[in-house]
């Protein structure tokens, strides 16, 4: 199980090396030492390993610049953290720069060597990163997005912003757009998720060229919305949530659009139209028809 | 400004926009270039006038004339005729409703009358792109008193002194609320304005006509309480508003009035506008907060308070937009002047959206203690159809979370206190007027699919809770109540009063509460009789056109979907029952009040047993009676 993988063992104390190879190697796997972050770059440089486990605090370069250097260059070898100091600040850092775990110093031969095949394990089911259709997403758009990603990130608080931006961007925020974000702003994706599910203003669906909110307010159930709601259905031949075949129209529900003067109401894109009865749905949805009627 | 012979104010609020108010502007200004007019007539546009159903409003200055659905059709003809020859134009002044003679002047208009302005005193006066008409209206002069002048402690006091109460919800004493984080020994601390909560009509006025306001009021409280940033935070779908928010920080930002050591007094204050993602529950405070973190908005159990312990952890203010848009005005005129209006308990004046069966639908201000009745009729014109003999039922204040109250109650002041004890909350200012044809089984069953969706489900009693009684709501309303249902609605309620995390899941019940103690009898009709006397809920009515009235004049006839009446012309018309879908499309289509709404039960009925029915409902010389007595209205 152990064959073919190769460990890169960094720390300022030559015991900790010297116990590491012991042990992880007598379960076949292939470790290698170095002393501290200058020799484990020229190491790397020439070799590519599956994991590092490495110290913290060491002379010269430190854990962290090391960390920082395999993200960028070797980002995909493994990193597993070593340390006797472990600080909150150093911690932190650690986990935005994507380690797997850390083991404490001093530590038993069990706990290295489970912590060394847990993270070979997550490794291993760690999915590639998914390609992203060209025909649905184009080039530009997705460089759109990852501009806006990147002028948001390490800003605290900046996932809904960055959502309603993609979602100005892209329409919609599918499953393969919400991992993008939540790689590029370094939170997870149940995060992003969490986010998206619970705000009404996020689709998870592609919408209409069109977007048409209907209030469902409390005036606008006195008023009646449900009548226009049903006209609505019809004539756009969708249900709530829907978008019509030719993708011209997508009809979603708001709760109030604090126009409860006007009730009842419906936005389409940014235009509000008040005081809404059934047979007027027809000519209102009319003006965001192209002109010619063939073609519709 | 300009100076002009006359000024016309075209309204930019959301209605009027809708209603296509900029395309009027602009063809208000080439038919005046087409007379050279427009070196004396300047065209503004203004906030919201909050008569959002009449628009696109125009009003005219000095003159004070008020015009009401303004066409670009009329434009060419209101030019000629008010500006070229000096005539102004009745066909398109407001008439009241009842002898249709027109008002010309905006301060006689019955809805106008009534009010007092404060807070809305600049709404359809000032265009609010343009920082220099709020300055010109002493806009940002309590400011500059506030940095200059006081101290933060004699801004609290002046604050505190007021008895101004919070207008977004429970109303806590806003001065006691600063006081508290002021003390707060913190080196960052945080003032956020609270622009989220839905049915709130005139939040949304507020930040649409007047946003330099709220800018003002947010100064000032950072001032008192040491906070150097800011957040105002708005719906996303508030289109407009967001964006005259940012226009309007931009333009302060550039004035020196709000940045760094602002108007040289040492003081900084950044603000942003935060745009939310469209969730009710991110009205209540934690869950704002969670929300401008970038989390799921959901709330947390208090304390601590978020004076305390408030956005990333730090003393922070939450106020409301109307709140804030107080808060100028009671630091330049001070806190005996804010107390002139109002009681003792509830001083000041409020803000309320009224919508639903009433003639003059949009938002107004009034002073607090005020009946409702005043409202209704005064201000709101009464209920529409009172003629035909609609009448009032109740009046539901507070949003999804408030309570439904009856007529008995119209004298009741408008007080914080008096709401709460009478089961609803002041919370949004949401005030829906209902008549006779509502049914406040529906209605309550309507708020709790609304409170059920909107639950955050972090608690269990709220999520739960909520969603139970919705289902017993619709089952009542679809004729599968039961008689100890609604002992258990109640029984429900109270766990979700004492066991609910935060005010969302305290207050959910509020609309079953109401309308079980103030409609009780319609809940009985509902369970034991399975009868809906409005026709609302269509499992539990049957529609019967009285052939002792019916003149056959065909209208339900035609307005009926499924074709199920039949009848030859001025005969009296008849529902096939196997065909009727319920729907009350001819009930409310019939001019001559003829169709009767009977039990679930007469479906099955015979000619003979429906006819006696509908006399039991309504006698028939009653019936022919009022009709006389309408008809001698009509002539009259």
């Amino acid at each position: 199980m152990a064959e073919n993988i190769k460990i890169l063992v960094v720390d300022d104390e030559p015991i900790v090396i010297r116990s590491a190879k012991r042990i992880l190697g007598a379960e076949g796997y292939d470790v290698e030492g170095a002393s501290g972050g200058r020799e484990a770059i020229i190491m790397m440089e020439k070799k590519n390993y599956d994991l590092v486990l490495t110290d913290l605090k060491m002379p010269e370069v430190d854990g962290i610049t090391l960390m920082r250097w395999i993200r960028k260059s070797r980002p995909e070898t493994g990193i597993v953290v070593i340390t006797g100091y472990p600080s909150q600040e150093t911690i932190k850092e650690a986990l935005e720069l994507g380690i797997i775990d850390y083991v404490p110093k001093p530590f038993t031969p069990a706990v290295l060597l489970d912590v060394t095949h847990r993270a070979l394990e997550w490794m291993k089911g760690k999915i590639p990163e998914e390609e992203i259709p060209k025909e649905e997403f184009p080039p530009s758009m997705i460089s759109e997005l990852d501009r806006v990603i990147k002028e948001y990130k390490n800003k605290p608080g900046s996932t809904i912003p960055v959502l309603q931006r993609a979602q100005e961007i892209v329409g919609y925020l599918p499953p393969i757009i919400q991992k993008r974000i939540a790689r590029g702003l370094n939170v997870s994706t149940a995060d992003v998720h969490s986010i998206v599910s619970f705000y009404s203003f996020f689709s998870m669906k592609p919408r209409g060229e069109h977007i048409v909110k209907v209030c469902l307010g409390t005036a606008c159930y006195v008023k009646g919305i449900e009548a226009v709601v049903t006209k609505l259905k019809a004539e756009l031949k969708i249900e709530m949530g829907g978008i019509t075949d030719d993708k011209r129209f997508s009809m979603e529900s708001v709760r109030c659009l604090g126009a409860c003067g006007l009730a009842p109401v419906m936005v389409i894109d940014q235009d509000t139209h008040g005081t809404l009865e059934p047979k007027k749905v027809a000519q209102i949805l009319d003006e965001y028809r192209p002109v010619s009627k063939e073609t519709t | 400004m300009k100076k002009s012979r006359t000024n016309l104010m075209v309204c930019a609020g959301s209605g009027c926009v809708g209603a296509k108010s900029l395309k009027v502007k602009n063809a208000l200004q080439e038919e005046l270039k087409k007379w050279k007019l427009e070196d004396e007539v300047t065209v503004v546009l203004s906030g919201c006038a909050g008569v959002c159903t009449r628009g696109p409003i125009i009003t005219v200055y000095p003159e004070e004339i008020f015009y009401e659905n303004i066409k670009i059709e009329d434009v060419s003809f209101l030019v000629e005729e008010h500006f070229l020859k000096g005539r102004p134009v009745e066909k398109f002044m407001y008439k009241e409703p009842v002898e249709r003679l027109a008002i010309p002047r905006m301060s006689e208009i019955p809805f106008f009358k009534h009010q007092v302005l404060r807070v809305l005193r600049n709404k359809g006066l000032i265009d609010p792109d343009k920082i220099e008409e709020y300055i010109a209206r002493d806009g940002y002069s309590a400011a500059a008193k506030a940095l200059t002048e006081m101290t933060p402690e004699e801004i609290i006091k002046v604050v505190k002194d007021s008895g101004i109460r919070g207008r977004g919800g429970a109303g806590f004493p806003v001065g006691v609320k600063w006081e508290v984080c002021a003390k707060m020994d913190s080196g960052q601390k945080y003032m956020l304005c609270n622009g989220s909560a839905a049915i709130k009509d005139g939040d949304r006025a507020l930040m649409e006509s007047d946003p330099h306001e709220i800018i003002e009021g947010m100064i000032i409280g950072a001032r008192a309480i040491g906070a150097t940033k800011g957040y105002i935070y708005v719906r996303t779908d508030y289109t407009i508003a967001v964006e005259r928010l940012q226009k309007a920080i931009d333009q302060a930002t550039e004035a020196g009035l709000l940045g760094e050591d602002i108007l040289g007094s040492g003081f900084n204050f950044d603000l942003q506008v935060f745009r939310g993602g469209g969730a009710f529950i991110c009205g209540e405070s934690t869950a704002l907060i969670h929300s401008i973190e970038g989390k799921r908005g959901t709330p947390r159990l208090i304390p601590p308070r978020s004076a305390e312990a408030g956005l990333w952890g730090k003393p922070t203010i939450l106020n409301n937009v109307e709140t804030l848009a107080n808060i100028p005005l009671v630091i330049i005129n001070g806190a005996d002047w804010f107390k002139s209006l109002g009681t003792d308990d509830s001083p000041g004046t409020k803000v309320f959206a009224l919508t639903g069966s009433i003639n003059n639908t949009g938002f107004v201000e009034v002073p607090l203690g005020i009946p409702i009745r005043q409202i209704l009729t005064d201000i709101g014109g009464g209920v529409p159809g009172a003629k035909r003999g609609r009448k009032f039922k109740a009046v539901h204040i507070g949003g999804p979370t408030g309570g439904s109250l009856p007529e008995s109650l119209l004298d009741m002041p408008l007080t914080f206190d008096d709401i709460e004890k009478a089961g609803a909350v002041m919370g949004s200012g949401g005030m829906v007027f209902m008549d006779d044809n509502s049914c406040m089984v529906a209605m309550a069953k309507f708020f709790l699919e609304f409170n059920a969706d909107e639950s955050c489900g972090k608690c269990v009693p709220c999520r739960v809770g909520t969603k139970i009684m919705r289902d017993m709501l619709i089952a009542i309303t679809e004729g599968r109540g039961r008689e100890q249902d609604i002992n258990a609605l109640q029984e429900i309620s109270y766990d979700l009063i004492v066991g609910s995390m935060c005010g969302f899941g305290q207050m959910a019940p509020n609309p079953v509460l109401t309308t079980i103690k103030y409609f009780r009898e319609e809940y009985d009709s509902h369970i034991r009789d399975k009868w809906c006397r409005t026709g609302m809920c269509r499992e539990l009515a049957t529609f019967y056109i009285d052939e002792r009235i019916c003149k056959g004049c065909g209208v339900c006839l035609r307005a009926c979907p499924t074709k199920a009446i039949i009848g030859e012309k001025k005969k009296p018309h008849k529902i096939i029952q196997e065909l009727c879908l319920h729907c009350k499309t001819c009930y409310d289509a019939c001019k001559f009040r003829t169709i009767r709404v009977l039990p679930f039960s007469a479906r099955e009925a015979s000619e003979t047993e429906l006819a006696e029915l509908a006399e039991a409902i309504a006698p028939v010389v009653a019936v022919k009676k009022t009709e006389k007595a309408e008809k001698m209205e009509e002539v009259e």
